[in-house]
C-alpha cells in the first residue's frame, strides 16, 4: 500500500532561530492510520504537524530541506487553498480558529470558499454534524459553547472539506476533563470510520496509547515512529501505570491499567505510603461564602480551611466555582454572604492587602509579563510589596523557583513552559504563606508538573500551604495532602488525599487501582533488581 | 431585515441629514430615526453597543454647543459675554470667550442634530446586524477585505478581556494602579492581541482562506487607472465649465474600468453560498423608497427649493417649512413599517447561553 503522507529527511529551521526545530525527520502514514505524536513541550511536535499541510514553511517562513508528499501533493509548494482539501488541521485554542458566528455558518464557511455546490454542502453538513455528535448545536452561537463543544465544531468544520488526513495539535490541552473526553471520543469515532488518517499530538497518553497504530516520539527535533508497545518501552514520560509495569520489567509493556493488572497478576509490589506531616495552625478560613453573578449563584455556602503544611487540590468540572472561590478568597469579588479570615483576624478588604498573605496565580499568568528581563519581573513584585529588591533578594527568589539561570533573559524569548515558571515565580515572589493557584497544570508536560509538585512540597515543608485548582488527577496526586471537590458551587467532598485518591475513593489514581495503599509511584516498593 | 436594507437606510439617512440645514426637517428626521431605533431588534451582537453610540452622539452634541460658546461668535443676538483673552489679529482671527450669540448656538445645534441623526442610524444598524451577517451578503469582489474587517472586529472583545485580566494580575502582584501603570497594562494586552491574531491567521491559512490568488494584471491595471480618470473627470466638471461633456466621457470610462475590475475580482475566487439571505419584495420596495428619499433631498438642495438651506446668521429668521422635504424626513422611518409587520421574533438564546459560568465578572 502506498503511503498517504510521507516525509523524507525533513530539516527545518524557523526564521532567526539558532538551531533547527526538526532534524532529518522521516515518517510515513498509511491511509486510515491513527498516529499519536508524543514528546515534551517545545520538542518539535507542533512543527512536525505543520509540515503536513505546508504551514511550515509556507506560513512560518524559514528554511527547509528534504521532501514531503501528502495525498499526492507537495506541501512545500502547493497553495493553502488546495492543501486544505487534502489535510484538515485543528489547533489548541478553540477561540483562535473560528471565523463565523454560528455553528452551521462555521462548518459551511470552508465549503463556500471552495465553491462546493449548495446541495452537496447540505449533505456534508448533516454528515459531519452527526459524526461529531453536535447536531443539537447547529444553530447555536459559537460564543455560547463550551471549549469541548467548540473543538468538536472545529473538527467538523475541517472534515466538511473531506480531507484524507486529519491533523490535531493538542486539541484538548485547553479543556477540562469532560470536554477532553468528548473530543477524544469523537476522534476515536472518526478513526473507526476507517478511511481517514489521523495524526494527533496529545499529552493524555493513557487515553490513546492502546488505541493508536503508531506512536511518533519527538524529542529535540528528532522524530522516531514505533508501534505503541515498543514506544511504551522507550518514551520518556508515560502514564503512571505503564511506568510501573516498565519498572517491574514487564515485557511486552501493557498499555492500559487493566493490561498492567493482568500482566503483573500475583507479583504486584507492596506500598509504602508517604506520611504527610500533620498540619499546623490555621492560615486561612472561608466561612459560608456565597457569590452571585446576577441571578446565578456561582458559590453556595462554601466553607474551607487551610492549615500550615497543607496542600489542597481543588477539583471539579468547569463552572463548578473554582475560579470564583479564589476570587472571593482574595477579595476580587464581594461575597453576598459569608466571610474570609486570615489566622485569627478577619481578612483585610483590598485584594492588594490580601494577596500579601495569600498570593493568587490566575490562569495563564504569562499574559502579564512585560519587563525585558526576568530579573526585572521579580524585582517589580518585590518593589510593589515594599520589600528589598537588591541582586541578592532577586536571586534568592529565583533560586527558590529553580529559574536562576533565566534571570538575564527576556521573558518573550523563553519557551512556553519557561514563561509559565517565570510568571508563577513573579506572582509569588513576595513570599506569601498561602498560595492559591488556578489551573497551573494546564498545558504543562510531565517534567513541568513534577517541577510544580516539588515547589509545592518545599513550600509546605517550610510551613506554607496552598490551594491548587486542577483537572489533572495524576498531577494532583503528586503533591496534594487533601482534596476538596466542588460541584455547582458547593463542596461535595473534603477528604485526606489518601482517601480521595484510593481505589474506592472519588478520584482513584492509576497506581491506586493497581497497588492497594499507594497513590503515586514513589509510594510503591520496587524490588531491588528493578 | 436584510443587511442590505439596513445599509440602504443608513445611507439614505446620511444623505438627507447632510442635504439640509433646516432644523425643522432635521428634528423630524431625528424623530424618524429614533422611532426605528425603538423598533429595531437589538439581540444581534453589535460590536459597539447602541447605548455607547447614543451616549457618544449626545456628548458630541453638547460639545459642539460648548465649543460654539467658547469660540465666540458673530451675530446680532448676543446672549451673554464670556471673559477671554484677546488673541492678536495675526493669529488668524482665533477667538476665545467674548460675546456668545444665539446665532452661534443655533448653528452649532443644527450641525449637532445632523451628527446625531447619522450616529443614531449607524447605531441601529450596528445593533441589528452582526458583522458576520454583513459578511455573508458581501459581493465576492469585496469579500477578502470584508473578511479581514469582520475577523478583526471579533478579536476586539477578547483584547478588552485581556486588558481586564492583565489589570487584575497587576493588582494581585500589589501594583498600585494609576496612570503610571498604563504601559504595564497596555503592552501585554497588545502583545497578547497580536499573538492571537497570528494564531487566527495561521488557522485560516490552514483552512484554505488565507490569501486569494492574485488578480490578473489587466484587472489590477484597470483598478489603478480608474482613480486618476475619476479625479480628472471631477476636475473638468467643476473647474472647466466648457469641458463638461468630455468630463462625462472620462467618468464613464472610469466606471467601465471599475466594472472590469469588479468582474475579475468576483471571479478570481469562485465561491458558493449555502443559504443566501434573500431580499424580500417588501424590503426591495423599502430600498426603492430610500433611494427616492436620497435623490429627492439632493434634488431639493441643488435646486434651492423647499427651504432646505437655513442660515441662522442672517438675523436668526424663522426657518421655512414645506410639505415635500418634511415628508422626506418623516418617510425616512420606512423600516418602522417593515419592523412592525414582521413575524414574531425567534425565541431568545438557549438557557445555556444565559448561564455563563465562572468567567462572568
Amino acid at each position: 500500500m502506498t503511503a498517504l503522507a510521507s516525509l523524507q529527511g525533513v530539516t527545518y529551521t524557523y526564521p532567526g532561530a539558532p538551531g533547527p526545530a526538526l532534524e532529518d525527520a522521516a515518517l510515513d502514514l498509511e491511509p486510515g492510520a491513527f498516529a499519536l505524536v508524543a514528546g515534551p513541550s517545545a520538542s518539535g511536535k507542533s512543527t512536525l504537524l505543520r509540515v503536513f499541510n505546508g504551514l511550515v514553511p509556507q506560513f512560518h517562513g524559514g528554511t527547509i530541506s528534504g521532501s514531503a508528499r501528502v495525498a499526492g501533493l507537495d506541501p512545500f509548494a502547493t497553495p493553502a487553498r488546495r492543501m486544505a482539501l487534502a489535510v484538515g488541521m485543528v489547533f489548541q485554542e478553540p477561540e483562535a480558529q473560528a471565523v463565523a458566528e454560528t455553528v452551521q455558518d462555521e462548518i459551511v464557511f470552508g465549503m463556500e470558499q471552495q465553491a462546493v455546490p449548495p446541495a452537496e454542502m447540505r449533505r456534508r453538513l448533516e454528515r459531519v454534524l452527526a459524526e461529531l455528535g453536535i447536531g443539537h448545536l447547529r444553530s447555536r452561537r459559537l460564543a455560547t459553547l463550551s471549549g469541548g463543544e467548540r473543538q468538536r465544531v472545529a473538527i467538523a468544520a475541517v472534515l466538511a472539506l473531506e480531507p484524507q488526513l486529519l491533523v490535531l495539535d493538542e486539541p484538548t490541552s485547553q479543556l477540562d476533563g469532560d470536554g477532553a473526553d468528548a473530543v477524544l471520543a469523537a476522534v476515536e469515532g472518526l478513526h473507526r470510520r476507517g478511511d481517514l488518517a489521523i495524526i494527533l499530538a496529545e499529552h493524555r497518553l493513557e487515553r490513546l496509547l492502546h488505541r493508536v497504530d503508531a506512536v511518533v516520539a519527538v524529542e529535540g527535533g528528532r522524530v522516531a515512529a514505533a508501534p505503541p508497545g515498543e514506544a511504551a518501552q522507550t518514551l520518556r514520560s508515560v502514564p503512571p501505570a505503564v511506568e510501573l509495569a516498565r519498572r517491574l520489567g514487564a515485557d511486552p509493556v501493557p498499555l492500559t491499567v487493566d493490561g498492567v493488572r493482568a500482566a503483573l497478576a500475583g507479583r504486584l509490589p507492596a506500598a509504602s505510603p508517604r506520611v504527610h506531616p500533620s498540619p499546623g495552625e490555621e492560615l486561612l478560613r472561608a466561612e459560608g461564602l456565597t457569590v452571585a453573578y446576577g441571578p446565578v449563584e456561582a458559590l453556595r455556602g462554601v466553607s474551607l480551611s487551610l492549615r500550615e503544611g497543607e496542600l489542597v487540590a481543588l477539583v471539579g468540572p468547569n463552572g463548578s466555582g473554582k475560579t470564583t472561590l479564589f476570587r472571593a478568597l482574595t477579595g476580587l469579588v464581594e461575597p453576598a454572604r459569608g466571610g474570609v479570615r486570615f489566622g485569627r483576624a478577619p481578612a483585610p478588604r483590598s485584594p492588594r492587602e490580601r494577596t500579601r498573605h495569600a498570593g493568587l496565580v490566575p490562569q495563564d499568568p504569562a499574559l502579564a509579563l512585560y519587563q525585558e528581563q526576568v530579573a526585572a519581573e521579580i524585582a517589580e513584585t518585590l518593589r510593589h510589596r515594599g520589600l528589598p529588591r537588591g541582586r541578592a533578594e532577586v536571586e534568592a527568589a529565583a533560586c527558590a523557583w529553580g529559574i536562576a539561570e533565566l534571570l538575564g533573559r527576556d521573558p518573550r524569548d523563553l519557551s512556553v513552559g519557561q514563561q509559565q515558571r517565570v510568571a508563577i515565580a513573579a506572582m509569588l515572589a513576595h513570599g506569601p504563606r498561602a498560595w492559591l493557584m488556578d489551573e497551573p497544570t494546564r498545558g504543562m508536560d510531565g517534567p513541568a508538573k513534577a517541577w510544580l509538585a516539588a515547589r509545592l512540597r518545599d513550600h509546605a515543608a517550610a510551613g506554607g500551604a496552598a490551594i491548587v485548582a486542577t483537572h489533572d488527577i495524576e498531577a494532583a496526586a503528586l503533591f496534594a495532602t487533601r482534596v476538596v471537590g466542588l460541584r455547582a458551587g458547593e463542596v461535595v467532598f473534603d477528604l485526606p488525599a489518601r482517601e480521595a485518591f484510593a481505589a474506592d475513593g472519588p478520584l482513584p489514581t492509576q497506581v491506586a487501582r493497581l497497588v492497594p495503599g499507594a497513590v503515586t509511584l514513589d509510594e510503591v516498593v520496587l524490588p531491588c533488581a528493578a | 431585515m436584510h443587511p442590505a436594507s439596513w445599509i440602504g437606510w443608513v445611507l439614505a439617512v446620511m444623505v438627507v441629514a447632510l442635504a439640509t440645514t433646516n432644523p425643522f426637517y432635521l428634528s423630524l428626521l431625528l424623530l424618524a430615526v429614533v422611532l426605528v431605533a425603538v423598533l429595531a431588534p437589538r439581540e444581534g451582537a453589535g460590536v459597539v453597543s447602541f447605548r455607547a453610540l447614543a451616549v457618544f452622539g449626545v456628548v458630541m452634541f453638547a460639545l459642539s454647543l460648548g465649543i460654539a460658546a467658547i469660540n465666540g461668535n458673530y451675530g446680532d443676538h448676543i446672549l451673554f459675554t464670556l471673559p477671554g483673552p484677546r488673541v492678536p489679529e495675526w493669529l488668524g482671527g482665533l477667538r476665545l470667550g467674548g460675546p456668545v450669540s444665539a446665532e452661534g448656538f443655533a448653528a452649532a445645534a443644527i450641525r449637532g442634530l445632523a451628527i446625531l441623526c447619522i450616529l443614531f442610524a449607524y447605531g441601529v444598524f450596528n445593533g441589528a446586524v452582526s458583522p458576520h451577517r454583513v459578511l455573508r451578503s458581501t459581493p465576492a469582489a469585496l469579500f477578502q477585505a470584508s473578511l479581514v474587517v469582520t475577523v478583526g472586529l471579533t478579536l476586539l472583545p477578547s483584547s478588552v478581556e485581556d486588558l481586564r485580566r492583565v489589570r487584575e494580575m497587576r493588582a494581585l502582584r500589589g501594583a498600585p494602579g494609576g496612570l503610571r501603570e498604563l504601559p504595564a497594562l497596555v503592552v501585554p494586552a497588545i502583545v497578547g492581541g497580536l499573538e492571537r491574531s497570528l494564531r487566527l491567521a495561521e488557522a485560516m491559512e490552514a483552512r484554505g482562506y488565507g490569501a486569494s490568488p492574485p488578480l490578473p494584471a489587466r484587472a489590477r491595471l484597470a483598478a489603478a487607472a480608474s482613480a486618476p480618470l475619476l479625479i480628472a473627470a471631477a476636475w473638468l466638471w467643476f473647474y472647466e465649465a466648457d469641458w463638461r461633456l468630455p468630463a462625462l466621457g472620462l467618468f464613464g470610462a472610469a466606471l467601465a474600468l471599475l466594472a472590469l475590475w469588479w468582474r475579475a475580482a468576483s471571479r478570481v475566487r469562485p465561491v458558493t453560498r449555502f443559504e443566501q439571505e434573500r431580499l424580500p419584495a417588501a424590503e426591495r420596495a423599502g430600498l426603492a423608497v430610500a433611494a427616492a428619499l436620497a435623490v429627492g433631498a439632493l434634488g431639493l438642495r441643488l435646486t434651492g427649493a423647499g427651504a432646505m438651506d437655513y442660515n441662522p446668521f442672517a438675523g436668526l429668521p424663522v426657518p421655512g417649512f414645506e410639505l415635500l422635504p418634511a415628508l422626506i424626513a418623516v418617510a425616512s422611518a420606512w423600516p418602522a413599517v417593515l419592523l412592525i409587520a414582521r413575524p414574531a421574533p425567534a425565541p431568545a438564546a438557549s438557557p445555556e447561553a444565559r448561564l455563563a459560568p465562572e468567567r462572568a465578572p
